[in-house]
């Protein structure tokens, strides 16, 4: 699906947030060694969405091109978060990477678009880019 | 993406809030029509004379106490209703897109834009405070105090519900006057919900009122003795004929805001990729119903190969507009507010093509509605080629989704076509050049002037500026101009002997 305006490119977001948060909670459960990691992930994927949220409420005016910011096609960014039963640590690991690879360049071609039309929008959308960098790592050191 | 939830269940009765109570109007009692669905959503009274009478006295006995409550106590009310706003934020939002038909981005952005005039306000203190001189003479001082007047009646238009009624209202309590406001009778349920808030705020009784009407309420806050000063956003003609010379009659303070036929003009040296989003929004957003929304596009220069280019990713961006119920997250224009409005932009476009207008782009019908919705309120974006300055759609306000371009030969030509325009509020231009902007800027006659922005929207700290026939008065809404609106210069001399 295109997405254009702001509102629906947003909630595409939140959603790949919270699905990412549920699987890192799901690993936290299989993966009681780094439990802790994973709780702290799912827990600022959330704090990513309220962030942006409010960066949203309180940049949209109507002097800015809320409804056509965007140019996402949402196919390329959406996500499977099944692991098998079976899965190592390392596995799961991976699975994660590619998921954060996903929301990543969903963040980085949204900056893009977004750059000049919604302001404090696109630079949040950087600011989640760059806190992810210590998460990937670990994941790296992981899998 | 699915449709958002409607907040207004039920088909409610808007009722007008007096003196701190809900009270049902004795008037007719009219549907209130969501112009997307074409649903009536709710039902609205047209208020009769006796309750417009009753809400004014009601704001004259509150006066008394308010204005005797000292500023700093007056702007925590405004901080509690301020909070309640921000807490309440999606459900106006939604309000607003239900009863009007705007999309949900633009309805969150008029919701931000009400609440920062309420946080505006809330600076009170700070705004309200006089100048002083000592010894003007050996031994004298002198001072200048603001004081509130009363009551002031607030008078909404139909295509910003929530916001435009907070460019005055939380100045005027917030500097000690008392408000009476008439939402258009079409949608009176933002402002429903914004005076829910209020008395949950704890405003006292009759400092913050709402009467629902039409005519008879305006005419009744024209003519009663004890209204100060109206503010006034609507069309040109009620402006021209009827607010301004009605307050004046009375010796009330006037700010009249009118209609527009905003001017957007293009230099070959713009950065195109980022001016056409910018268009779009100005053009086709809130369905060109905007007092800011361009209405022509004067393209400067007589490069062919630069204006067929500019014209067709233009046109192939506005036809690839989504069309539909504005709570669909996917929708980029909605529908326009009602039947009527629809019909006349339509003779609008037959009038242009009668004038030598060509259809680059024919919404007369919407291509594509999202959703299962009629199409009785529903355009599609409309571009007219081979426009000229004298055409009725150049000169008179379409307030629609519409566009007509111009082409000239030099920036001079463009100016001068917008300085021809009986309109003067948001005219606007596109260009990487220092000097053309800064020659636009000073050359163009606009209350308030766009460089590389298509919509001209003042922030609440500045004035929302017009000028011409888009504006009557003297100080504008928003900001320090609405406190000097809304106070009265009071200077003091003083001599100690």
């Amino acid at each position: 699906m295109n997405l254009r305006t702001a509102s629906e490119t947003l909630s595409f977001i939140r959603e790949l947030e919270e699905m990412a948060a549920k699987f890192y909670e799901d690993l936290a459960g299989r993966f009681p060694e780094n439990e802790t990691d994973f709780l702290a992930y799912a827990k600022e994927n959330r704090k990513y969405n309220k962030q942006i949220q409010m960066a949203y409420q309180s940049v949209i005016t109507d002097a800015i091109e809320g409804c056509y910011a965007f140019d996402l096609e949402s196919d390329n960014y959406t996500f499977e978060t099944d692991l098998p039963e079976s899965a190592s640590l390392a596995e799961a690991a991976a699975k994660a990477l590619a998921i954060e690879g996903k929301i990543l360049d969903c963040y980085t071609v949204g900056a893009e678009q977004s750059g000049s039309l919604l302001a404090d929008v696109p630079r949040n959308f950087k600011i989640v880019l760059r806190k992810r960098n210590d998460r990937l790592e670990k994941l790296k050191s992981l899998a | 993406m699915a449709v958002l939830d409607e907040p207004i269940k039920g088909v409610p009765m808007a009722k007008n809030f007096i003196d701190g109570e809900w009270v049902e109007s004795k008037g007719e009692i009219i549907d209130v029509v969501n112009p997307a669905t074409y649903e009536t959503i709710g039902k609205v009274g047209i208020s009769t004379k006796e309750e417009i009478d009753s809400a004014v006295q009601a704001a004259q006995a509150a006066f008394h106490d308010w204005r005797r409550t000292p500023a700093v106590a007056r702007c925590r009310y405004l901080f509690r209703f301020r909070e309640l706003l921000e807490e309440n934020f999606e459900e106006v939002s939604r309000v607003q897109t239900q009863e009007h038909g705007k999309c949900i981005d633009e309805s969150r952005g008029e919701t931000r834009r009400g609440i920062e005039n309420v946080e505006v306000s809330c600076g009170i203190p700070t705004l309200m405070m006089g100048d002083s001189s000592e010894d003007i003479a050996s031994g004298i001082d002198e001072y200048l105090i603001r004081q509130p007047l009363g009551p002031f009646g607030v008078i909404g238009p139909f295509n910003f519900p929530f916001m435009i009624p907070l460019w005055s209202a939380p100045y005027a309590v917030a500097t000690g006057n008392t408000v009476i406001i008439k939402p258009s009778s079409e949608v009176p349920f933002s402002q429903t919900k914004i005076t829910e808030l209020a008395e949950e705020a704890g405003f006292p009784p009759g400092v913050w009122n709402m009467v629902h009407g039409g005519r008879t309420v305006v005419g009744g806050m024209l003519d009663h003795p004890d209204i100060q000063g109206i503010t006034f956003v609507g069309s040109t003609p009620v402006m021209r004929d009827v607010i301004y010379p009605g307050c004046g009659k009375t010796g009330k303070r006037c700010i009249a805001q009118g209609g527009a036929a905003n001017i957007l003009v293009i230099m070959p040296d713009c950065n195109v990729d980022a001016t056409i989003p910018g268009l779009m929004t100005s053009f086709f957003g809130n369905a060109g119903q905007r007092c800011l929304a361009g209405q022509t596009l004067v393209i400067v220069g007589d490069d062919d190969a630069f204006y067929n280019e500019f014209v067709e990713k233009v046109t192939d961006r506005a036809k690839n507009i989504r069309v539909g119920y504005g709570l669909d997250e996917s929708v980029q224009m909605g529908p326009v507010r009602d039947a009527q409005k629809k019909e006349s932009i339509l003779n609008y476009i037959e009038t242009g093509m009668k004038e030598g207008a060509t259809l680059k782009l024919d919404g007369r019908k919407a291509k594509e509605i999202i959703g299962d919705y009629p199409d009785t309120c529903y355009l599609g974006p409309t571009i007219m080629e081979n426009v000229s300055r004298e055409m009725r759609i150049v000169r008179e306000e379409i307030f629609g989704p519409t566009m007509g371009i111009i082409r000239t030969k030099t920036l001079d030509d463009a100016i001068e076509i917008c300085n021809e325009s009986p309109y003067h509020n948001g005219h606007a231009i596109f260009t990487s050049n220092g000097k053309a902007a800064r020659q636009f800027q000073y050359d163009c006659i606009s209350g308030n002037i766009g460089i590389n922005i298509g919509i001209v929207a003042p922030m609440a700290f500045f004035p929302f500026s017009g000028m011409a026939g888009s504006f009557l008065g003297v100080l504008h809404t928003q900001g320090k101009e609405a406190i000097r609106f809304f106070t009265e210069s009071k200077v003091c001399i003083h001599r100690w002997l």
